[in-house]
């Protein structure tokens, strides 16, 4: 598909990035200034339409004749930049709107992110945008930028035009887009598309997302988010952007990962972050790549944008250092890489090339001594093996290294392969000569070998996904009807025990045999049916913590001391908490001890409904060992989960233990998914313990707690 | 004695090079009259030399209309003591 083809098959969104023409409003003669900028901006990136400045009572604006209101424009605008002061952008996107304006950048701030009253002027404008069907990027942005030859637009008050190149930028933080500007014009990175969404009330990362999935001129989608409202929208869009055909790579960084994060990120961007060890889990489950910094921001975008993708996982390493050749192979063992044996024609070839001294070996050592010859040499041998599917140079600057002459043999190497190829030259100044041709042929170059690795994983890791089959969720047989009437029976707030287990027994989780026993004789006939070991558990809807009134009996055996227990407890409670309303206390068999986890599910805030899965005990309260998913929940995603914690191998038997029921395990987190999709009011649930056997004695419910919306 | 509207109007126009007969009480200074924010803080002072006032300025630079400004320093000048002509 060429680019103009594309083009001509209209998108809502192009009116941002393909205006016809454009109408500054708010524009001032004063240079420096935010209004002045933009208007210089635009009129001197090479933007390929009309440009017209709204600036009352001024005659022209850098010689371009301007007008009092958009309204007083002869002609047809496309797009209105807003500078004016918050109060008053009301009356301009109003008259955008009488006009039939397409699209608004509201540049100003002033709106939600300063309180309550800024919220209400945003909602005003948004209500006015969505009125007359006006795109709106913003408020509280820096711009637009699009450096499309057929726009050329620069709609921002950014000090520089980008270079033109194959990534796009989406960001909340003005700020941030400004330095990310000037880190890549140091290190010779352009940008397709570059986006400064601000408070993004109308138009939002997900919708530009979507639109720079079909734009022909970007290849990779780097995302900073300070805020998330619609998690569930961007995991459901990620997962079409990043699989299948035209599949493209989402790079995200998430601000606000620790408490004071999340509150810095709030108070700036006027909301909360969400809860970032949810959206950790959610946002690789949909296929985006989140990072932590700027640097591996761009040092993965520019592998993906700049290198084939990699067949696997194989990686060969050819250094003239000993030292970094081993710490570079440790890095990208541990981060998931392979380094392979060559076979015999590739271990011929490097033996005939190389010195006896050198390493033939990968990591591929050509000594310190070595020319743009032996680099050649191994390096075209390295590429040319089967077991190979990418390869990294490094090289250290010795006083008889040809820096210069490496970088070009690199290059030639690199022209005759189609495998991913990465470079660390290591140093600063020497080195700097090397780098320019590496980055002129577009070869990823990384100052530590550590960096190159992380890019490398990081495109193995999308190639991977974006050729792997979507997992399908498969329903299980349930009985959501009969779940529903006994929810629809409890009020709001935490579910009465003998309900829980109802709602678990209809949904297929393995429950205990219990019953709801209203008298102590009734309590004794079921003991004496269970023919075991029975435990007594009040039930009363004032009373949350049973075993704080005594309302917990265990371990009895007949019919006499579950009547014995049953009074007991009842006085009990009459002496304790006189104003508790008794239903009864639900009789149960004794549940053998084993090991302990917990499965919970909780409606988020951001995503929706999510499972968790953690081991009990300290494994959930200190090492906080737990995953999340969000529900309903697949095979694959619950094999996962159970798989994804730190302490998997104890269900495994490790140290002379039965292996646990897993298949159970993973079963019950998909019940439990689709038991929280199919109930709304469903807010929290907590299993816990579940306790778990091996494959033959199966797993049990030994509790539930349930709390119901309203 | 000119009114505290034609007075107003007079300076902005003088502030902002605009014919003051161009001037309507409902005019935004920002949007209609198309000041700079240094020319707000500009008008401010100026307001306060023509009428002799003091007035807190983040509550002198919110007001949005000419109109509105008007009933501000008719307000300040009467907390201050200064006589004006409302009419």
């Amino acid at each position: 598909m060429s680019d103009q083809t594309a083009r001509n098959e209209s998108h809502p969104l192009d009116s941002i990035f393909y205006p016809k023409s454009v109408a500054v409003l708010g524009v001032t003669p004063t240079p420096e200034t935010v209004p002045n900028d933009i208007f210089r901006n635009i009129l001197t990136s090479g933007y390929t339409g009309v440009l017209y400045p709204v600036a009352p009572f001024k005659r022209s604006i850098y010689a371009v004749k301007a007008y009092r209101y958009v309204l007083d424009i002869p002609d047809e605008v496309d797009q209105a930049v807003i500078v004016y002061p918050s109060n008053v952008c009301h009356k301009a996107v109003e008259q955008c709107g009488q006009k039939g304006v397409k699209s608004i950048i509201m540049i100003s701030a002033g709106f939600r992110e300063v309180g309550p009253e800024g919220a209400k002027r945003e909602t005003g404008v948004k209500e006015i945008c969505d009125a007359c069907g006006m795109k709106l990027i913003g408020p509280n942005c820096l711009g637009v930028i699009n450096t499309d030859p057929i726009s050329m637009l620069n709609a921002s008050f950014a000090r520089k035009m980008p270079a033109r190149g194959r990534i796009a930028f989406l960001s909340q933080s003005g700020a941030l887009c400004t330095a990310v500007l000037d880190y890549a014009l140091g290190k010779g990175i352009g940008f397709s598309k570059f986006v400064s969404f601000g408070n993004k009330a109308g138009v939002t990362e997900i919708d530009l997302m979507r639109y720079l999935h079909k734009d022909p001129q970007t290849d990779v989608i780097l995302v900073y988010l300070e805020e998330l409202r619609d998690g569930r929208g961007l995991v459901e869009a990620a997962r079409e952007i990043t699989r299948g055909p035209g599949a493209k790579p989402i790079l995200l960084i998430k601000s606000g990962r620790t408490v004071q994060g999340a509150d810095a990120a709030a108070s700036h961007t006027g909301s909360l972050a969400g809860e970032d060890v949810i959206s950790d889990a959610v946002l690789k489950e949909a296929g985006i790549i989140r990072v932590d910094t700027i640097d591996k921001l761009f040092n993965s975008a520019i592998m993906m944008t700049y290198q084939p993708p990699p067949r696997g996982r194989r990686l060969a390493i050819v250094t003239n250092a000993g030292g970094p050749g081993v710490m570079a192979t440790d890095a990208a063992v541990n981060m998931g890489l392979e380094i392979p044996r060559f076979d015999d024609e590739t271990t011929g070839r490097l033996k005939s090339a190389l010195p006896a001294a050198a390493n033939i070996k990968n990591p591929v050592d050509v000594i310190g001594d070595a020319r743009a010859d032996r680099y050649s040499a191994a390096l075209q041998a390295v590429l040319d093996d089967d077991n190979v599917d990418q390869a990294l140079v490094i090289l250290t600057p010795q006083s008889m290294t040809d820096i210069e002459a490496i970088a070009e043999c690199v290059v030639a190497g690199h022209k005759k392969t189609d495998k991913p190829l990465a470079c660390s030259f290591m140093g600063g100044r020497d080195v700097q000569v090397g780098i320019n041709i590496l980055q002129a042929a577009r070869i990823p170059h990384y100052i530590l070998p550590e960096w190159a690795c992380s890019a490398l994983i990081d495109s193995n890791t999308f190639n991977e996904w974006k050729n792997s089959p979507a997992p399908e969720f498969k329903p299980l047989d349930v009985d959501a009807a009969a779940a529903r009437a006994v929810m629809d029976s409890a009020p709001g707030g935490y579910m009465r025990e003998d309900q829980c287990l109802d709602v678990l027994r209809a949904y297929g989780f393995p429950v205990p045999r219990y019953k709801l026993c209203t008298s102590a004789d009734d309590a004794a006939a079921f003991a004496d049916e269970l023919r075991c070991p029975v435990v007594l558990r009040v039930v009363s809807p004032d009373i949350i913590h049973k075993f704080d009134v005594k309302g917990v009996a265990l371990d009895l055996d007949g019919s006499d001391a579950v009547r014995g227990a049953w009074n007991d407890m009842m006085t009990h409670i009459a002496e304790v908490m006189p104003q508790a309303r008794i239903i009864g206390a639900i009789v149960r068999g004794m549940i053998p001890p084993g090991r302990e986890i917990i499965l919970g599910a909780k409606r988020d805030s951001v995503f929706g409904p999510t499972v968790m899965f953690g081991l009990g005990g300290l494994f959930v309260e200190v090492f906080k060992d737990v995953t999340f998913a969000l529900a309903p929940v697949t095979a694959q995603r619950a094999a996962s989960m159970v798989r994804g914690v730190k302490a998997y191998e104890i269900l495994t038997g490790a140290r002379g233990t039965a292996s646990a029921d897993v298949g159970g395990i993973e079963e019950c987190l998909r019940r439990l998914g689709q038991l929280v999709s199919d109930h709304p009011r469903i807010g929290e649930l907590d299993i816990n313990p579940l306790l778990v056997g091996s494959a033959d004695t199966g797993n049990l419910v030994a509790d539930v707690r349930i709390r119901l919306a309203p | 004695m000119a009114t505290v509207e034609d007075r107003v109007k007079a300076v902005t126009g003088r502030t902002l090079n605009i014919d003051p007969g161009e001037i309507q009480a409902e005019h935004s200074f920002t949007f209609d009259l198309g000041a700079e924010s240094v020319q707000s803080v500009e008008l401010v002072a100026m307001f306060e030399e023509e009428f002799g006032i003091e007035m807190d300025e983040d509550a002198a630079l919110s007001v949005e209309t000419v109109g509105s400004a008007c009933e501000f320093i008719a307000r300040v000048c009467a907390e201050q003591g200064v006589a004006v002509d409302l009419e």
